[in-house]
């Protein structure tokens, strides 16, 4: 595999596990989820670049598009889950539950 | 040449003379109207009149007048143009003619009014604004026109403004107008946007489509007091007796079908619209002989008698007949006419009084009215050789002799017969029997400015069918053979109407209550047509434009079907997916570890 195929998947696969195995803070996963989009936005980018082909260029801003709208939609419910529960720790979640 | 030169300058000299009233006073300082010199104007100009007219009975001249073109836009010129034909010079001298009796009695009338002159300036204007619509040659002055005496007569009707139903039925009078000159805007609209003119005498397709017909049949059924649109013309008796007499019977309300008339070639090729113009005019005649047969107030009874003739002039038209309805308008003119003066006078007479169960033997103490009353009742009927025998009877054998309606004919025959039915009611009420006025009344018709006019009217009464009719050439051939019954049915139903009244009347000497029964309570209460139109079809309407503003664009567009619709559709499918979640995060969270370093691996 080349350097830059590398990094792409390893940046990958850290961001994938930090979200799944951070499970303190709801804002860490948030930014794994960023990190794991950012990754994908440069893997998709050098794509055109590598195939020397310029179709496949519109897919990174579509994609950077729409996980705007994620991160948008993952900040309010962080928000909302800061005003219900006084803070982002996760365990507030099901604290209740028996 | 001269001829045509003649005829143009007299008419429009006739158009001056009328004018020089409003004129005068502005140009002049020291110059000031009275009713006189208004009256001897009317008078000039009718005497002007006559010169046209006879130009056109013994030399056939006839002339279209074009000058001034206002460029409105580039491709649509309107022409300021007068149509000198048969219908225009005969109405000229007779409008001028009735409108100069009624302004000489109507100096003897509103003589106590303090502002009289104004009276007598709001009738010239409602006469020149009359003569304007007469003579358009384009829908434009017609329209002109038609405004304009939809305002004079708002203004008159609502003479005595200090009085609240005076001003109810001026409002009235207006609103119902409104309601026809949507029709006639709709036909202009069209007229405008299909043959790019507004001229009268255009290259007439052989068929019209009905809508721009409809329009047409609705601005009459909205100025001449047609069924459904004709609560406003008894209601309009609140102004004063001259006005009811000029507007209300000769001039105003005949607008509408000399509208129809003027416009006939286009409504002759749809036959749709002739049966229309045909029914709706049987109903009327017969909608407002009903109504005329338990009003017990002398000028409503007039009023009605008003309507149904206008009913009458509708069948006429929707039986493709225009020169016969513009001869039932001329002839009708003056016996009306002079029936409201009669009614005027004895008003005034009597002190006020105006309902006829009130009135009686007025035959001994007011000789010449009562005499004229009579003569203008016979000419009402259509008794032969009378002036209405002339149009009525012309009709009623058209009618009978066509191919028409059975139902039409039907309604007209029998308000045919309820018109000699009350008639005779108010003549037997008012002049014979014992009289039920009060005693102290100095009844004093000695007056010649109140009982000359009547008499001149008397005069034409008698004798305008058999000179009118015997001028004008018919440009359709009368039906000339029919079996006898056919022949005499007008006469028939009228002798039958009259005998009718007499039983009836000879059964009321005794002074009961009338007894309430179904038809009478209808005919009285008008057919309970404004109880149940007024109000309903203004909160409807209302309520209609409350529907739409409120719930459909507010409620349905802005709320259900915008963002608070989507917001509320979210919250629903958030709260059915939060119970399906049982809450193992670490589960939920191992698995997603697994799947990443699987394809890590996979995507070696």
């Amino acid at each position: 595999m080349s350097l830059l195929h590398l990094c792409f998947y390893s940046s990958y696969t850290l961001s994938g596990l930090g979200l799944a195995f951070h499970r303190t803070h709801l804002i860490s996963a948030l930014l794994c989820l960023e990190s794991m989009m950012l990754s994908m936005y440069i893997a998709l980018s050098m794509w055109p670049v590598e195939n020397q082909t310029m179709s496949p260029a519109l897919i990174p801003i579509l994609m950077l598009t729409f996980s705007a709208c994620e991160a948008g939609t993952g900040l309010a419910m962080l928000v909302a889950s800061t005003r219900t529960h006084g803070s982002d720790h996760l365990h507030n979640l099901n604290l209740l539950q028996c | 040449m001269e001829i045509t030169l003649l005829l143009n300058t007299s008419m429009l000299l006739t158009l001056t003379i009328i004018l020089t009233p409003t004129l005068l006073p502005l140009l002049s300082k020291t110059y000031r109207n009275s009713p006189t010199t208004i009256t001897r104007t009317v008078k000039a100009a009718f005497l002007t009149s006559l010169v046209p007219m006879s130009l056109f009975t013994y030399c056939n001249t006839e002339s279209i007048t074009s000058s001034w073109e206002w460029k409105f836009i580039t491709n649509f010129k309107i022409p300021l143009s007068f149509k000198m034909d048969q219908y225009s010079m005969m109405f000229f001298p007779i409008a001028l003619f009735v409108t100069w009796s009624i302004l000489q009695f109507a100096t003897w009338y509103m003589a106590m009014e303090p502002h009289i002159t104004k009276f007598f300036s709001y009738l010239l204007m409602f006469l020149i604004a009359m003569l304007t619509l007469t003579i358009a040659n384009n829908m434009f002055l017609l329209f002109i026109g038609w405004e304009g005496v939809g305002i004079m007569s708002f203004l008159l009707i609502g003479w005595w403004h200090g009085r609240a139903e005076a001003n109810t039925a001026a409002l009235q009078a207006v609103l119902y107008n409104r309601i026809g000159d949507i029709g006639l805007i709709l036909n202009m609209a069209w007229l405008a946007s299909t043959t790019n003119s507004w001229e009268i005498q255009l290259s007439h397709s052989p068929q019209t489509p009905i809508l721009p017909l409809l329009g047409l049949i609705l601005a009459a059924t909205g100025k001449s007091a047609q069924f459904g649109l004709h609560p406003w013309l008894p209601a309009a008796m609140e102004g004063p007796t001259p006005v009811s007499a000029l507007l209300h019977s000769s001039t105003m309300v005949v607008a509408g079908i000399f509208l129809l008339i003027r416009t006939h070639p286009i409504l002759t090729t749809n036959q749709t619209a002739l049966t229309t113009c045909l029914c709706l005019g049987a109903l009327s005649t017969l909608f407002a002989a009903i109504c005329a047969l338990t009003q017990n107030d002398i000028k409503k009874i007039i009023a009605f008698s008003t309507s149904s003739q206008l009913g009458l002039m509708m069948v006429t038209i929707g039986l493709d007949l225009p020169q016969l309805a513009f001869l039932h308008i001329s002839t009708h003119a003056f016996f009306k006419a002079m029936l409201f003066l009669c009614s005027g006078s004895i008003i005034h007479c009597l002190g006020g009084e105006q309902d006829i169960r009130k009135m009686g033997g007025l035959q001994k103490t007011l000789p010449t009215t009562t005499s004229c009353l009579t003569i203008g009742n016979l000419a009402l009927m259509g008794t032969p050789f009378l002036a209405g025998f002339y149009s009525k009877d012309l009709i009623i054998e058209n009618l009978n002799t066509s191919y028409v309606n059975t139902w039409a004919l039907l309604l007209t025959l029998l308000a045919t017969t309820f018109t000699a039915t009350y008639s005779l009611r108010m003549t037997l009420l008012v002049q014979t029997g014992s009289t039920r006025i009060p005693t102290l009344t100095p009844m004093n018709e000695n007056n010649p400015m109140a009982s000359n006019p009547i008499t001149r009217l008397a005069t034409g009464s008698i004798l305008a069918g058999l000179l009118i009719s015997s001028i004008i050439p018919p440009t359709k051939t009368p039906p000339m053979t029919m079996p006898i019954t056919t022949k005499t049915t007008a006469i028939i139903i009228t002798i039958l109407g009259i005998i009718l009244a007499l039983e009836l009347s000879s059964m009321t000497h005794t002074l009961t209550q009338p007894k309430q029964g179904t038809y009478s309570n209808f005919s009285s209460t008008l057919g309970y047509f404004n109880p149940l139109t007024h109000r309903s079809s203004s909160t409807k309407l209302l309520n209609n434009g409350q529907q739409i503003a409120q719930n459909l664009i507010d409620s349905s567009w802005y709320k259900k079907m915008g963002p608070e619709g989507l917001a509320d559709l979210q919250q629903t499918t958030a709260k059915i997916t939060t119970t399906l979640h049982s809450g193992l995060i670490k589960t939920y969270l191992g698995s997603f570890a697994l799947s990443i370093l699987i394809t890590a691996l996979l995507t070696h």
